[in-house]
């Protein structure tokens, strides 16, 4: 049945157009309206990668200024909330690289002995206690378990509901990269949910 | 049952989720699901998760959207004032820039003749004339990077702030 699938990808590409359009103009009410529309999600993602409550906020808002400054870059024509999710995790990751002089590659590639663990400084487990605090289900606490490269992905694909295509644009990486981090990761978290080494 | 059996249905059962998986590999795992209480319940432990991840409540806490919206206005409000000003810098680059080749054999006379009141050696002359056109583009980038440098002072929140 293409003709529902068609209308609304054309109606999301008409928003996504409009959205770049409003951006290049810096148009305020535009930009808070997507704040308000967006600002759960974008909240959300940045408490699973930065693991720290009272950081995500500083990101929250440094990353809406970015969208304000870099506006003219985004061209519509792949979703907003996969180039508003890059521009926040390269927030994160710089933030991450300013603390701990590491090449961007070793911090993102699964395969080095230090994965992107944005959230492991000195303090015991920032994730934890955020979570702790909020924690209504298992689940949720196990993922503090899961190396946060692996988190990453779970949250973009089973809370944000990219698609492969999309995950593999806000990360920078391929799509058969996204596909192995989202088996491992789904492995960590079935892992963590018995009890066992994520 | 063997282990590769419970193997595959692990790997479909995460597969399916993940991507998709053929209609025969369903059909194979529907199967096996009905036989097999193990994989049974990790099926239906991995569909607990996702959904649980899905419906995780992590609250939004309360102003910090107001408060993003009033810093985004504000930094809008500075950008458009400053908009003008780097117009006017572009402008002022290209008029000199298009006065500076206009009249480059004018001033290549008086290179000249400096050179031979002076004599100074012609590649003297050479890089300084040529310094004489660069001047614009220097004077460009000089501009920038100290717009560049106080744009990155007033976002220096995460080292005030940590």
């Amino acid at each position: 049945m293409p003709g529902p699938t068609l209308f609304f990808s054309t109606l999301m590409s008409d928003e996504a157009k409009s959205i770049a359009r409003g951006l290049q103009k810096r148009d305020p009410d535009l930009l808070d309206r997507l704040i308000e529309q967006y600002q759960y999600r974008l909240f959300r993602y940045l408490v699973y990668i930065s693991g720290n409550k009272e950081r995500a906020e500083d990101f929250f808002q440094e990353t809406w200024i970015r969208v304000l400054e870099r506006g003219h870059q985004y061209d519509g024509k792949s979703k907003f909330e996969a180039w508003l999710f890059a521009i926040a995790r390269h927030l994160v990751i710089d933030w991450q690289r300013s603390k701990k002089p590491q090449s961007l590659d070793s911090l993102t590639d699964p395969e080095q002995d230090h994965p992107l663990q944005v959230a492991n400084e000195n303090e015991p487990s920032p994730l934890h206690r955020v979570l702790t605090r909020e924690r209504e289900e298992n689940v949720q606490f196990s993922l503090e378990t899961i190396p946060a490269i692996y988190r990453e992905v779970l949250v973009l694909r089973f809370q944000e509901e990219l698609q492969i295509e999309e995950m593999a644009g806000v990360l920078s990486i391929p799509v058969s990269t996204v596909k192995s981090r989202l088996y491992r990761g789904l492995n960590a978290l079935r892992g963590a949910l018995q009890g066992g080494p994520a | 049952m063997t282990a590769e059996l419970h193997a595959r249905a692990e790997q479909l059962i995460a597969q399916e989720r993940i991507e998709a998986i053929s209609r025969a590999e369903r059909e194979w795992l529907s199967a096996h699901l009905q036989e097999c209480a193990r994989c049974t319940e990790l099926a239906r432990q991995t569909d607990q998760a996702l959904r649980s991840m899905h419906t995780a409540a992590i609250p939004f806490p309360s102003g910090l959207g107001s408060r993003t919206q009033f810093r985004v206005r504000l930094r809008a409000q500075e950008l458009r004032e400053r908009e003008p000003r780097h117009r006017l810098m572009w402008i002022t680059c290209g008029l000199s820039w298009a006065l500076g080749v206009a009249t480059a054999p004018y001033v290549w006379r008086i290179f000249e003749w400096v050179g031979q009141h002076t004599g100074a050696p012609k590649i003297l002359l050479q890089l300084s004339f040529g310094l004489w056109w660069a001047i614009p583009a220097l004077i460009a980038g000089a501009v920038m990077l100290i717009e560049n440098a106080r744009q990155a002072n007033a976002s220096g929140w995460q080292e005030q702030d940590r």
